[in-house]
């Protein structure tokens, strides 16, 4: 029952593969499907570049970042990669690599 | 099991546990039709056929790095998320003696109007912190605030690697971003030996957290621990860097709950807001505002534009006249750019969509031959509009027909990105 399924699944894919090929659309389907990450994507640059949305447009002239790193006053005082910054905003990694190979051991196969 | 923005999720809101071992995604085995095509974007390969039907599983939570791809391309629902903690955030919103935080991703107002028939991509930023605030969210910061405190972090330590480099002692180069969980645990798992290039630094969520238990709870003369801080993210990866133990450098933990976009539509459905009419609002000052800069993370090559935005100006002394820095602007597999500096020379930067092409570059990191300086990685195609928690392309699962059309493109478009 399961296999039937999955063979009929597999023919439809096949089949509209053909129809949408012979219409030549493979390209043109593909592009409206990229769209969608496209369309996001230029939404995003668009309220970049728009001084309505984002007045100022680098970090670094933030006035709330000025602020928090001000030499004098600030939160973070003494900047970036400072002592604070290093306690509050850094951090470490660890090798997860163990539990994955023990994974490979019992048979299993990943792409790396 | 409850349904969200078409997908299903677990109730379960996890703490103190180790995050290693949490399914964050799973395929429910009666609903799946054993296409395939969650093994086909699976950059780890992890998801794959558990008998000789074919049915799909994520064998261990070991290989996952929680990017969702699979998810998002199930066509049949199959795939369900392990971790919700939207209960326990409205819980925390009618607690008058529980300070609750917004902490929203720049991708999240870009894919978030669509939940409410907004055109794909449309920016609903203002009406975003409007519904946050209606909700009952007692501040209104914003993710994209620490984006911004990222890039002066990040491009200082990138600054200090370039003037080391050589010396004893010193990280190495390239540097790696870190702002991608996904990404950030597949460095952990497969390729634990480059750690060191990694930026040491946390992601801007992981600095907002914290940031809002101390400086944020100073500002406003809020106990910190009554501070409930809530991530909302484009991405499903993110609920497990919001359980890594070491995220509690403010005293208490740095996150409290991690809910993505369909997560944050779902609670304004249910709170009965009427999103399309809310005015556009501002976020609260202190953690909340941001530039340009701190929006383009959304996209893939937007860290690496905006990182390069400040260190053209921190190099050279010079005004960067014209912000766009379209070379290194992504939509799919690895984008280089040489970037010349007055007064320094070149900056040499990749940028890698997906984690197939991620791998590429750490290859070369490997054999010593990288010559980059700065590499940055997301691990969606495309960045985090395309997250693994944004609501899921309509066309995906609208008929059979469309979907099979839709996964032949999408398999389509994979093997374009690889060759
Ligand atoms: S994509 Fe969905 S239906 Fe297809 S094999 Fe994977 S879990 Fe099963
Ligand atoms: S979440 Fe990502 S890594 Fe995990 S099984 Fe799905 S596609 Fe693979």
């Amino acid at each position: 029952m399961i296999m039937n399924r999955r063979a009929f699944i597999k023919a439809c894919g096949i089949m509209t593969g053909y129809a949408v090929l012979s219409l030549n659309m493979v390209k043109e389907a593909a592009a409206s499907a990229m769209d969608f990450v496209g369309i996001r994507q230029k939404s995003v640059y668009d309220a970049d570049a728009n001084p309505k949305i984002y007045k100022i447009r680098k970090s670094q002239d933030n006035p709330m970042v000025k602020k928090i790193y001000d030499p004098k006053t600030g939160y973070l005082v003494d900047g970036p990669c400072g002592n604070l910054s290093y306690h509050l905003l850094h951090t470490h990694y660890v090798d997860r690599s163990a539990k994955v190979a023990a994974l490979k051991a019992k048979g299993f196969k990943l792409n790396f | 099991m409850r349904q969200i923005e078409g997908v299903m999720y677990q109730t379960n809101a996890p703490k103190g546990v180790d995050p290693d071992n949490i399914f964050f995604v799973q395929v429910d085995a009666t609903k799946c039709e054993t296409c395939g095509e969650c093994e086909e974007v699976c950059p780890t390969g992890v998801i794959q056929s558990i008998n000789d039907a074919g049915i799909r599983a994520v064998v261990d939570p070991a290989g996952c790095v929680n990017c969702g791809q699979c998810l998002a391309h199930c066509p049949y629902g199959a795939i369900y998320e392990g971790v919700s903690y939207v209960d326990e955030i409205f819980e925390k919103l009618k607690d008058p003696d529980t300070i609750v935080v917004s902490m929203p991703a720049p991708a999240v107002r870009y894919g978030l109007g669509e939940c409410f028939g907004t055109p794909t991509g449309t920016y609903v930023g203002g009406q975003m912190h409007a519904a946050l605030r209606r909700l009952g969210f007692d501040y209104i910061w914003d993710n994209e605030f620490t984006a911004d405190v990222t890039i002066m972090e990040e491009g200082t330590e990138l600054i200090k690697r370039v003037k080391n480099h050589g010396k004893p002692g010193a990280y190495p180069l390239p540097q790696f971003t870190s702002c991608c969980p996904g990404w950030v645990k597949f460095a952990e798992t497969f390729y634990p030996d480059l750690l060191p290039n990694m930026s040491t630094c946390k992601s801007p969520i992981g600095m907002l957290g914290p940031l809002a238990k101390t400086y944020g709870a100073k500002q406003t003369h809020t106990k910190a621990k009554k501070i409930y801080t809530v991530s909302i993210m484009p991405c499903i990866a993110k609920k497990y860097e919001g359980l890594r133990p070491e995220l509690a450098d403010s005293g208490f933990r740095d996150i409290d709950a991690t809910i993505n976009t369909r997560e944050l539509a779902y609670m304004i459905k249910t709170a009965g807001i009427d999103f399309n009419s809310l005015p556009s609002e501002q976020p609260d000052p202190i953690l909340g505002e941001s530039t340009g800069a701190a929006t383009i993370f959304g996209n893939s090559g937007g860290v690496m534009e905006a990182a390069l935005r400040l260190a053209y100006e921190v190099l050279s002394g010079k005004k960067l006249a014209d912000p766009n820095i379209l070379a290194v602007r992504t939509h799919e597999g690895i984008n280089t750019a040489d970037v010349a500096v007055p007064g320094f020379g070149t900056v040499k930067v990749a940028v890698a969509s997906g984690l197939d092409n991620a791998a590429k570059l750490c290859d070369e990191v490997r054999a010593g031959k990288s010559p980059y300086h700065f590499i940055e990685i997301m691990t969606c195609p495309g960045g985090c509009v395309n997250g693994g928690g944004q609501p899921l392309d309509p066309e995906l699962r609208a008929s059979l027909f469309k979907s099979t059309v839709a996964r032949i493109n999408s398999r389509f478009r994979a093997r374009n990105t690889r060759a």
